[in-house]
């Protein structure tokens, strides 16, 4: 039966074959290419039925046409017939071309025409075999899309990505990568293990031990050190691939560097922090008021009990000062809790840091050098001119003592940047087109972070015991917070410090206000002009006509001459060339009894005896005073 | 002599105004809240009112709207040490109120009593 079989078979083969002209016929015309021949006078002499049926066509209408007819003329003189006259000239061409078949329009093919020798060796026909590779072309270029894509996405992205071994060696990275490492050049990134950038490198280990198990995990917050030694923070996540062994092969990292989120966190966290200090502190401050209005109270009773000229009547003086430095203390906490009231005028930054820079110089120690560098000198802020005063005296006289040996270098900038910058550098609401930056860089000791973290808290002092309230920068933080302004600090140990200070620029024209009838004339008898002058600015605009003086001769002339005799004085106790009793005299010369208002430091006793029994109304203010401290004084002396 | 009411919470303070107030001669009333200010108020008696902005009960702001409702033409000195938002703003408040004179605790009680002269017209001997 099976040899029965298998003779049928062939039978039907040979009979197969014998309804085909040849068996190299039927190979032909079932190939997916497009075969024919061509001969020396670019002539189709024979072609296949795949080519026929992309030109929708019979062999009888194609055969006898030449290549320009079928393909057109353009195309053959551009593309087919160097590479037939090459072919005809002995070699093999292979190219690949597009062309616009009657079938299916634009397609991609590889074309291959091989010499078709005759017997006598001579070329007279070549066999051309065309090739439609459209669709390996389309998966081709997809593929490359897609990585093309993939590499985008992957250099665009800000996330750091990393291939390393199972051992930390690094075997790929991204340009992200390299960014947030600070990668200077490719040797010493490969040098170095995954391992060494991670601050602690114990956590290394134990993040490749949590991934073994071949599922993707986060790790949250991870502090590195990049190249440059800068500490980070990165929100790591990671991949084990596991070999078909079931051996770790490589683990993929993703780092997305999160420093400024933490910062900005950070801040955010301060800021709530110095808040419910704040309320606390000002609430303390609040029972201490009404303690101290008792005391004062109390005091002022006792001093009508006593008979005239009483010898304890010295000793309720004093109790009256320690109010007065006690209620300069509250009132330094509620600025600091922003419960004080500012009296807030159009103020030039320039003028305040000019004074500012001018005073400390005056009493600074030649081994330090003070330098400035103003990049505005028009811009005006609302403010209070005296608390803006504090602010800066208050930054340099910190810069100053973060100067060791007392020697070294300040300089302090004035600035204008626009919203857009300051909105990436402050985390706070913006509130103006434009902001007054100032910044004071000492080269000073520099402090770390734990200590950058505490320095707005009031009471926190690095200084000894007794040598300073701790009240400085949280007050200058109540202050520029008040104006709607940010301090910024950024420090490095043993480099220095630099405070940044943003105020919103007061837009609005600052023009000096206008009074009818004639001016008051305020007299300023002082040692330090700089500080009287931001007052005087102030007062200034406030619509007093202002004279200073700091030496008596000048004093009495004043006083001599009826037309400039003040009508009212501001007596600042550091005038050390006109003292009280210099005052009051000249007063009693000229038999004149302006209304006075002293001024004096918080830790001076100052002695008014004479000014009281002279019958000249006084006030006491301590300082640090402000503008409106002084306009109240102002308004009840003149009232008077 | 003219009268007095004193809205103080803090007793030691609300007992050196008193003392002071008295040597001057004024008729002088007291409450420790705001809601007893206004249930004992007595319009014919009180001429002046001296009033703390934050305390228990009623606050001052309260006891200013009240009084000055009963009795328009009563004179109001407010006092502040401040309190959750400073003083500024609650006196700034009281200012709005009608309240004639405002005072930042500490103050000098000479200060104000000289005001209190002023607004009810006394002559000083």
């Amino acid at each position: 039966m099976k040899h029965e079989r298998g003779k049928t078979e062939n039978q039907s083969s040979l009979e197969f074959l014998s309804r085909e002209n040849s068996f190299s016929d039927h190979i032909l015309n079932n190939s997916r290419s497009m075969i024919s021949v061509i001969n020396r006078d670019y002539i189709y002499v024979k072609v296949n039925t795949t080519f026929c049926k992309a030109h929708r066509g019979v062999a009888d209408a194609i055969i006898g046409k030449s290549l320009a007819d079928v393909w057109g003329k353009e195309t053959f003189t551009r593309n087919i017939k160097h590479n037939i006259d090459r072919c005809f000239s002995g070699a093999t061409v292979k190219y690949e071309a597009s062309f616009n078949t009657p079938q299916a329009g634009k397609r991609f093919f590889e074309v291959i025409f091989r010499p078709f020798p005759s017997n006598t060796g001579k070329i007279t026909y070549l066999l051309a075999e065309t090739f439609d590779i459209t669709d390996l072309k389309l998966t081709e270029k997809i593929a490359i899309e897609k990585e093309e894509e993939f590499k985008k996405f992957e250099t665009n992205l800000p996330i750091g990505f990393l291939r390393c071994e199972p051992d930390g060696k690094i075997m790929h990275v991204n340009k992200a990568f390299k960014l947030i490492m600070d990668f200077r050049n490719e040797k010493s990134l490969f040098s170095k293990n995954l391992r060494d950038y991670y601050a602690e490198k114990g956590i290394f280990d134990m993040h490749v031990e949590q991934l073994s198990d071949g599922k993707p995990k986060s790790f949250g917050r991870v502090p590195l050190i990049t190249c440059s030694g800068k500490e980070i923070v990165c929100r790591i996540s990671g991949f084990m691939t596991i070999n078909e062994e079931g051996n770790p092969s490589y683990i993929d990292f993703a780092f997305e560097d999160s420093s400024r989120e933490l910062m900005l966190e950070n801040r955010l966290l301060e800021a709530q922090k110095l808040e419910t200090i704040g309320a606390l502190a000002g609430g303390i401050a609040h029972d201490f008021n009404n303690i101290l209005a008792t005391i004062s109270g109390y005091s002022e009773l006792l001093i009508e009990d006593l008979p005239h000229r009483s010898p304890s009547s010295e000793k309720v003086a004093k109790i009256q000062v320690a109010v007065n430095k006690a209620r300069s203390l509250t009132n330094q906490i509620l600025t600091f809790s922003r419960q004080v009231e500012q009296e807030k005028v159009p103020v030039s930054v320039y003028e305040v840091l000019k004074e500012t820079i001018g005073f400390v110089k005056s009493v600074a120690p030649p081994s330090i050098t003070i330098r400035s560098n103003y990049k505005d000198k028009q811009k005006y802020v609302f403010a209070d001119p005296t608390q803006l005063f504090r602010v800066f005296l208050n930054l340099i006289t910190n810069a100053i003592q973060a100067l060791e040996d007392k020697k070294g270098i300040i300089t302090v900038t004035l600035a204008i940047e626009d919203d857009k910058k300051v909105r990436g550098d402050i985390n706070k609401v913006i509130v103006a087109d434009e902001y007054v930056v100032v910044t004071f860089r000492d080269t000073g000791k520099g402090m770390d972070q734990s200590l950058i973290r505490r320095i707005f808290e009031p009471f926190f002092t690095t200084r000894e015991i007794g040598k300073g309230s701790g009240l400085g920068l949280s007050v200058v933080h109540g202050i520029v917070s008040e104006m709607d302004g940010a301090i910024l600090v950024s420090s490095e140990k043993g480099k220095g410090s630099i405070f940044y200070i943003y105020l919103p620029v007061y837009s609005e024209k600052a023009g000096q206000p206008e009074f009818n009838g004639k001016k008051r004339k305020l007299l300023f008898i002082t040692g330090n002009r700089h500080e009287s002058r931001i007052l005087s600015l102030a007062l200034e605009s406030a619509g007093f006509e202002m004279t200073q003086s700091s030496e008596i001769k000048h004093f009495n002339k004043i006083l001599a001459e009826p037309g400039t005799r003040p009508d009212l004085v501001i007596y600042m106790s550091d005038a050390e060339q006109i003292r009280i009793d210099d005052m009051v005299s000249s007063f009693q010369k000229y038999s004149i009894t302006p209304p006075c208002i002293i001024i004096s430091e918080s830790n001076q006793d100052i002695t008014e005896e004479n000014l009281v029994s002279s019958g000249i109304t006084s006030q006491h203010l301590v300082k640090p005073v402000s503008l409106k401290e002084i306009e109240t004084a102002i308004q009840l002396s003149i009232k008077r | 002599m003219p009268g007095i009411l004193i809205v103080e919470d803090n007793r030691e303070l609300r007992e050196m105004l008193k003392e002071s107030l008295t040597r001057k001669r004024f008729t002088v009333q007291e409450a420790d809240n705001g809601k007893d200010a206004i249930i004992h108020f007595k319009p014919g008696v009180t001429d002046l009112v001296v009033t703390d902005i934050i305390m228990p009960e009623e606050d001052g702001l309260k006891v200013i709207m009240t009084l000055r409702e009963i009795k328009p033409s009563i004179k109001v000195i407010a006092i502040s040490g401040g309190g959750k938002a400073g003083p500024a703003s609650y006196l700034n408040m009281a200012k709005a109120l009608g309240a004639d004179a405002i005072y930042y605790k500490p103050f000098s009680v000479n200060e104000m009593i000289g005001k209190i002269e002023e607004l009810l017209k006394i002559e000083q001997s």
